[in-house]
């Protein structure tokens, strides 16, 4: 999951990216509003974290171009304007929802995780045949078998079970499986996905996901025969 | 459970309590209907008994010629009384009526009240003679009265205005009295008429001014009620109401306009005092939410020695910019509400100048900055020295700030007349015109993105104007954007003010 920063205090935006990218989010910054704008109107992200007052164009105007855009992608206020008008403004100006500096950074990450949790569902967990993986414990179970990942083979899975029965074009997996920085050398994707199915294979899920030659990879849930 | 005290019933005067919840408009109505209402019954009173009194004299003088009349026909003398026997008859002249005298018609027939009377009595009382139309009546006799006196009288149940005159002999010993009665029917008529008019009108005429000035008054504060309905709508929240004025330019005008100009300086200094809270929390906040945050991401996991050092340095840089905000914060603070007397005494100001460079030189060196001090030799000065360097440190470090590296720094000092001016130049980024007059303000920053870059709070310069003012040091600023920016101290004649 990626996910984009703005922010303009750098120890703030600093120790969230620490902390996001050990929870195996990939992450991108903007220090003013602008920049975060163009960043978030063209690069395609799971959620935006943005601070309400920062430099360029406030966090709220920011907010609003980008649904004006029609991206209904979730949206987090992080800010220490804490009054209830303010609060009200800024969920109506399109927010999803909204965190008072200073916060808990564990409440962070479950209201992260309650913004990308999928819709009908109660609870965070995503499974593709007997394959299930927990967002917020980062566990893996095959059955009743826990399969240990590392982070970005983690978050490749958690990419393609939340895109499941969908065709993942390696464009978009780069896109929202590694952040910005990363130089789009696509064949990264072809080693994670080598090591990922050695993984399953030896959990007894092996042909979990499939190769669509020439465009991408894709997660099916078996047909129960 | 603590015991709370029994609310003490307020005892008072039931008079008084009604008085002091009075309406205004019923007070002024009351007032002046009370003022009116003495001065009216005086008038009134002073009207009646003055008629009275014209209307009982003209009755009186007319007696006076009819008795002379009276006794020079009758031949007596009042001062020169020769005895009653020599009296044969007294009449009126003007007694013009029923002169045909039978006796015992006389005494069936009514007297006539319309005319004058005419009796003699002796010295007892006695009647001697009288005037034939008092008939078998007789006036009536004060003996309690030896001069000549008026008085009014009833006689045959009607009123009568008489006179009653003593006949004194040659040896001054009274022998009796004459006395002589006019009716008075009409005026008293006229008098209790008059009377009437007075008791009925008199309150008729109050009540109507009660009313009246009570509209009146109503109506010229109603611009008070509006005053109070405005009042009453605003809050600390919604200041932004004002009263409306009104069209007379008159004291409520004044009243009115004097009250918008409050509310324009409180509203005023509401707002700046939410600004200044949204600023020092955001301020404080910053550094919290970085340490907190960061520290909180460091403990989720074992790491290297090396990434705890970097991150609890970082979180130390961060707790040490707290601490400087909260220092200057306090600072303000303690200087806002005046707690602080300045010790001022008679010192030297270079001193204090290369003290304060001392300190900054490490940051002025790491960044090639030059401070040169042209001083003059005479340069006392009245000035609480811990203030004094606090104002060059604040003013010095923000020089350092915003200047570019390898640029230099020039504080002169100069006599001239009494006073001491210090001007610190530097060749530093400037300041924009139309901000010079906002860079005393709290939090104010020329660079409005709030982010920590050059280390400011933007409180320095609001420190150095509370401290200097506590001073009676002038300070002023003039700068040229890219060119650099002058701060001018004119400190206080100190001469006079250490004597």
């Amino acid at each position: 999951m990626r996910l984009l920063i703005i922010e303009d205090e750098p120890g703030i935006a600093g120790f969230l990216k620490d902390g996001l990218e050990e929870e195996y989010f990939a992450v991108d910054i903007a220090y003013d509003g602008k920049t975060g704008l163009d960043m978030a109107l063209i690069n395609e992200y799971d959620l935006i974290i943005v601070d309400w007052m920062i430099p360029a164009l406030s966090g709220i105007e920011v907010c609003r171009q980008i649904r004006k855009s029609g991206n209904l992608l979730p949206i987090l206020f992080l800010t220490a304007k804490d009054t209830l008008e303010d609060v009200v403004f800024g969920l109506d100006a399109g927010a999803n929802d909204y965190i008072k500096k200073p916060f808990e950074f564990e409440e962070l990450l479950a209201r992260i995780r309650v913004q990308l949790r999928t819709k009908n569902k109660a609870d965070d967990s995503l499974s593709a045949g007997i394959v299930s993986i927990n967002p917020a414990t980062h566990q893996v179970f095959s059955g009743s078998q826990e399969i240990t990942l590392t982070p970005k083979e983690f978050a490749l899975l958690e990419y393609l079970i939340r895109n499941k029965d969908r065709v993942c074009t390696r464009s978009r997996i780069i896109e929202h499986v590694w952040d910005i920085h990363f130089d789009s050398d696509t064949s990264v994707i072809d080693v994670y996905i080598t090591f990922l199915r050695k993984k399953l294979d030896a959990a007894g899920s092996g042909n979990l996901i499939q190769t669509i030659r020439g465009v991408g990879y894709i997660v099916r849930e078996p047909s129960v025969s | 459970m603590s015991m709370k005290p029994a609310n003490p019933v307020k005892k008072r005067d039931f008079f008084f309590t009604d008085w002091s919840v009075m309406s205004l408009r019923n007070r002024i109505a009351f007032y002046y209907t009370s003022a009116t209402a003495v001065l009216i019954a005086l008038m009134f009173t002073s009207i009646y008994f003055m008629v009275e009194s014209v209307v009982y004299r003209q009755f009186d003088d007319e007696i006076r010629n009819q008795i002379s009349a009276i006794l020079s026909e009758s031949h007596i003398s009042a001062h020169d009384f020769k005895g009653f026997d020599n009296i044969k008859e007294i009449d009126n002249e003007n007694n013009d009526n029923d002169n045909d005298n039978d006796i015992d018609s006389k005494k069936k027939k009514k007297v006539n009240v319309d005319t004058d009377f005419v009796q003699l009595v002796n010295k007892n009382g006695e009647i001697v003679n009288k005037s034939t139309n008092l008939s078998w009546c007789s006036l009536a006799f004060n003996p309690n009265e030896s001069g000549a006196t008026f008085f009014n009288s009833h006689f045959e149940g009607s009123m009568v205005r008489q006179a009653q005159i003593p006949l004194i002999n040659s040896q001054g010993i009274t022998e009796g009295y004459l006395i002589f009665a006019v009716p008075v029917k009409n005026a008293i008529i006229v008098l209790n008429d008059l009377r009437a008019i007075f008791l009925f009108s008199f309150p008729v005429i109050i009540l109507t001014l009660f009313v009246l000035t009570r509209l009146i008054a109503g109506k010229s504060i109603r611009p008070i009620e509006k005053v109070i309905a405005t009042a009453e709508k605003m809050s600390q929240t919604n200041l932004d109401q004002r009263i409306p004025l009104p069209y007379h330019h008159d004291e409520l005008y004044r009243l009115s306009a004097t009250m918008n100009a409050l509310l324009d300086r409180m509203e005023d200094a509401f707002q700046r005092e939410k600004d200044f809270t949204a600023n020092a929390s955001h301020e404080l906040k910053t550094p919290l939410s970085i340490v907190k945050g960061t520290l909180e991401v460091l403990v989720r996991k074992p790491r290297e020695r090396e990434h705890y050092e970097t991150r609890i340095q970082f979180c130390l840089k961060e707790l040490n910019r707290m601490a400087r905000l909260i220092d200057q914060l306090l600072m303000l603070a303690r200087h806002e509400s005046n707690k602080i007397n300045p010790r001022i005494e008679m010192i030297a100001l270079y001193p204090h100048l290369e003290s304060v460079i001392e300190r900054m030189r490490l940051s002025a060196s790491a960044k090639g900055i030059a401070i040169t001090v042209d001083h003059t030799e005479n340069d006392r000065i009245a000035a609480d020295t811990g203030m004094l360097e606090i104002i060059i440190e604040n003013i010095l470090s923000n020089a350092i700030k915003y200047s570019p590296s390898g640029s230099s720094i020039s504080i002169v000092t100069e006599r001239s007349a009494n006073t001491l001016v210090c001007r610190i130049t530097d060749q530093g980024i400037g300041i924009p015109e139309e901000k010079l007059l906002a860079i005393f303000e709290r939090f104010y920053r020329v660079d409005e993105s709030r982010n920590s870059g050059t280390g400011g709070f933007g409180l320095g310069l609001s420190i150095v104007k509370k401290l200097a003012d506590l001073q009676q040091i002038k300070v002023s600023v003039s700068s040229k954007e890219n060119r650099g920016t002058t701060f001018t101290l004119i400190f206080p004649d100190g001469v006079t003010k250490s004597s």
